[in-house]
């Protein structure tokens, strides 16, 4: 292939994986932004982004804080009479995004999602104060100390390691690993 | 070979001649098909032209051609026009072939040269098969005059009038106990407001007192033999328990019936009737009916109120239902739809919150013969809502539920939303994804909406809930929606929201479909013959579809339909015999094992089983030609006319014979 793909068919590709049907079929009807419990915090709807897409609108889309506010509640997904799965396109813009490197300033989503796909493919689990590095510095003193309070609490019950662990065989898990995400720079 | 066989090769402009090498084609065959009995071969701009036709006339004259071969378009198409050429020249319509080139061959393709070899090899198996044809005859069958109408809607009654008026029998056949339909439960008519049941009425009256209508209400078809022009119907006249001779209508049963239930038919579960009842003050017929599951005399044996009060002896509790036959020439299905069901959409609440309305409850509920005698109020029975959403598209346009538009809904929610504005005062909120209103003065409908203030809300409503986040919204239901034009989402507190639900086909529109032949599509509609210029016949002859039984539509629409019905049937029936297409399945009896697969096979019930002689046998009337049965056969007992294995198999092998004899360099496309 030498034809450079257009942006909306970079994601159309991208979403093949998806069980739902391709975003060209919407129909602009807003069930999902309508139905959309974390809207308010995003700065354009989801239905504007699909319109978005569509049009081509690249440095837009990666410039939205849209899909780094997706709850992943999966609810647009059910409801959608067009049959998109919008909850996954989400998930296939934040990759897209970190792939490309262009992402809004300021957001704890990209560095989460990274910081998490690293320590997953390093041990092959996840483990909250690796994490949790991605987000404390932008609390406040009040947030930090309630954080503190839980961590001790998960702690004392056992229900959180002091240390990371890691999976065995985790040599064959990085190699199912690489094969699943060809974008690779992500480990 | 004795047969003197023309071929015909037609450029249809450049729909073939773009791709085919038309003359060398016909070139071709008038050298390489000689020996096949060819004796000429012409080619021709537009075969299907007078002209054209003159030209294969001539040569029958001239040349004394006995079999005619004609590679152009589809036999869908032109087949009846090179068979009426044909005739008109003295040769047997069926002893012309008309072979396609232009569908299966010069619209597929594009490389030329392959398009023009497979263009021989399609003419050689014609000119293969056609050696083999037999001059047939069409069959002739007379026509009954008389005609069933299944659906007393508005647009069965439409037909039957139409017909009536024409002078012809009509069987007007409706399950419930009065005719009318879902237009009887309506207020208003869109777009001009006039008022449903006045228009309807009248024309309910002359289908009750017209002398050639027989209205058969609360009966259904039960069994439907024959074929076209001669179908024997049987029809099950459910017990009314009430001698239509004697009953004069006074309604004297009815205020004296003691007993009380929902109407969850007319009233859609809004009023309640009496348990003899007729279902509206005009119904056609008079006569009431009564429910015997909740009548005290048939549950407890006692009561008989409406046996005492009557004043002609008119209750009769020992009717049984009846069988009848009637005996007609063509059926007309006008047997309507049915509204989507609201609850299989959990989130807008119906059942649960109270005050969401489905459109058919509204329309009783703002029709001055209803449970409110025409107030817009709240289920309480007397609050006025102030606010009032109204929710477009549902269970339409949505692969969740059906992918189709409804057509009917938009302009009946612009409908109500101007009855709710006029008689309530209340603030009107529509939320529609997309505005339909393409037919005559229904977009000036919409600017009137639009000037009278009404809020239109583009975005599909996600959710109705009465979970308030402000105390504004404490009390009230909030609609959750994004107004994509404003590209926010919005929750707007209503206290009365109408669901406009999309309409579907009936429940048991397939086991009817499998009654009467016919098949239905993927949403459940009856299929018609072609979508665009055949909308009101079906794949079987002598059956007619009208009204929303074909696909959603309006009043107008369904009239225009029902009375289009009643063209095709009164043209069937001045015609007084129809021939029927010779193209039928045989069965050689001596080959004939019994066994009886192919009985339960055909689409159309044509082949019975001679029990005495252990055979099964083909009813030519009711064949039409499918050849379903000749492939099913294990002994090759069945034969289908005009596709005998001989000119199959001989087809086959023409189509090959460019390969086979090596006569072209160029390879034909497998």
């Amino acid at each position: 292939m030498t034809a450079e793909l257009s942006f909306s068919n970079e994601i159309i590709n991208m979403m093949y994986a998806t069980h739902g049907n391709p975003i060209s079929l919407c129909l602009q009807c807003g069930t999902c932004s309508g139905t959309c419990p974390a809207v308010e915090f995003m700065d354009h709807t989801p239905r504007a982004i699909i319109g978005m897409i569509r049009e081509n609108l690249k440095e837009e889309v990666l410039a939205s804080n849209t899909y780094w506010t997706c709850a992943s509640c999966y609810h647009c997904t059910v409801r959608c009479p067009a049959g998109i799965d919008i909850a996954d396109m989400m998930y296939v813009l934040k990759r897209y995004s970190i792939w490309k490197r262009s992402y809004k300033e300021g957001l704890i989503g990209p560095d989460f999602a990274e910081a998490f796909v690293k320590m997953v493919v390093n041990s092959g689990k996840s483990y909250e104060p690796i994490l949790a590095t991605t987000y404390l510095p932008r609390f406040t003193a009040a947030q930090l100390v309630q954080e503190a309070l839980t961590a001790t609490g998960l702690v004392l019950k056992g229900k959180m390691p002091l240390l990371p662990k890691k999976i065995r065989r985790l040599k064959n898990f990085q190699r199912m690993v690489k094969r699943i995400i060809p974008l690779g720079e992500a480990s | 070979m004795t047969e003197r066989i023309g071929v015909y090769v037609c450029h249809c402009g450049t729909n073939i001649a773009g791709v085919v090498d038309v003359a060398e084609v016909s070139r071709w065959a008038g050298e390489h098909l000689a020996g096949q009995g060819v004796v000429v071969s012409r080619d021709y701009k537009f075969m299907c032209s007078s002209l054209g036709q003159e030209l294969i006339q001539k040569d029958i004259k001239e040349l004394g051609l006995t079999r005619v071969v004609v590679a152009a378009c589809s036999p869908h198409l032109h087949e009846k026009t090179f068979r009426n050429a044909c005739a008109s020249a003295d040769l047997n319509p069926y002893l012309c072939e008309l072979v396609s080139i232009r569908e299966q061959d010069s619209w597929v393709h594009t490389d030329k040269s392959a398009a023009t070899d497979k263009a021989k090899a399609i003419i050689s198996g014609g000119v293969a098969r056609v050696a083999h044809h037999e001059a047939l005859e069409p069959l002739r069958v007379p026509i009954h005059p008389a005609t069933l109408i299944v659906g007393g809607g508005i647009a069965g009654i439409q037909a039957a009038l139409e017909i009536a008026d024409a002078g012809y029998r009509v069987y007007l056949v409706e399950r419930e106990p009065s005719i009318g339909g879902h237009m009887a439960q309506f207020d208003k008519t869109f777009p001009t407001l006039d008022c449903s049941a006045c228009i309807l009425t009248p024309k309910m009256v002359d289908a009750g007192n017209h002398p050639n209508i027989t209205l058969l209400t609360w009966s259904e078809v039960v069994k439907v033999d024959g074929y076209v022009g001669n179908f024997a119907v049987t029809i099950n006249k459910k017990a009314r328990y009430v001698n239509e001779e004697l009953c004069t209508g006074c309604g004297i049963c009815w205020e004296k019936c003691p007993w009380k239930v929902t109407d969850e038919v007319f009233e859609a579960g809004l009023g309640k009737r009496k348990v003899i009842y007729v279902p509206f003050p005009q119904a056609v017929p008079k006569y009431p009916v009564i429910d015997a599951e909740n009548c005290a005399y048939f549950l407890k044996g006692t009561c008989k109120a409406c046996e005492k009060f009557c004043p002609t002896d008119a209750i009769d509790f020992t009717q049984k239902d009846e069988q009848i036959t009637v005996e007609v020439g063509n059926i007309i299905l006008a047997t309507g739809y049915d509204l989507f069901d609201v609850r299989r959409i959990p989130q807008y609440g119906y059942g649960r919150l109270p005050n969401v309305y489905t459109s058919l409850e509204f329309e009783r509920l703002s029709n001055a013969a209803g449970p409110t005698g025409g107030n817009i109020v709240l289920r309480d029975g007397k609050t006025v809502p102030k606010t009032v959403g109204i929710v477009h598209c549902v269970g339409s346009r949505d692969q969740n539920y059906n992918p189709y538009c409804s057509v009917i809904c938009c302009m009946q929610s612009l409908k109500f939303a101007h009855l709710v504005h006029e008689r309530t005062g209340a603030e009107v909120y529509n939320f529609y994804i997309d505005m339909r209103t393409p037919f005559k003065d229904y977009e000036e409908f919409y600017q009137r909406l639009l000037a009278e203030g009404t809020h239109f809300v583009r975005g599909k409503v996600a959710e109705i809930t009465d979970f308030a986040r402000t105390p504004e919204e404490e009390g009230r239901m909030i609609i959750q929606v994004e107004d994509t034009l404003i590209g926010k989402q919005r929750r707007i507190p209503v206290d009365m929201v109408i669901l406009s639900a999309g309409l579907e086909p009936r429940q048991d529109a397939k086991e009817v479909g499998k009654l009467f032949g016919l098949a239905c599509g993927t949403a459940g509609w009856f299929i018609e013959r072609h979508p665009k210029l055949d909308p009101v016949a079906t794949m079987t002859e002598g059956i007619f579809i009208a009204g929303c039984a074909q696909g959603p539509k309006d009043i107008p629409a369904s009239v225009a339909q029902g009375a289009g019905a009643a063209a095709r049937v009164l043209g069937k029936i001045q015609q007084k015999e129809i021939s029927l297409e010779p193209v039928r399945a045989s069965i050689n009896e001596q080959q004939c094992s019994g066994c009886r697969i192919c009985n339960g096979l055909c689409p159309f019930n044509a082949i019975l089983f001679h029990e005495d002689r252990m055979v099964s046998e083909v009813n030519p009337a009711l064949c039409q030609g499918c050849g379903t049965c000749v492939a099913a056969c294990p002994a090759g007992a069945i034969s289908g006319t005009g596709f005998s294995n001989e000119q199959i198999l001989s087809q086959i092998e023409g189509l090959l014979l460019v390969n086979v004899n090596g006569k072209t360099t160029e390879a034909v496309p497998a």
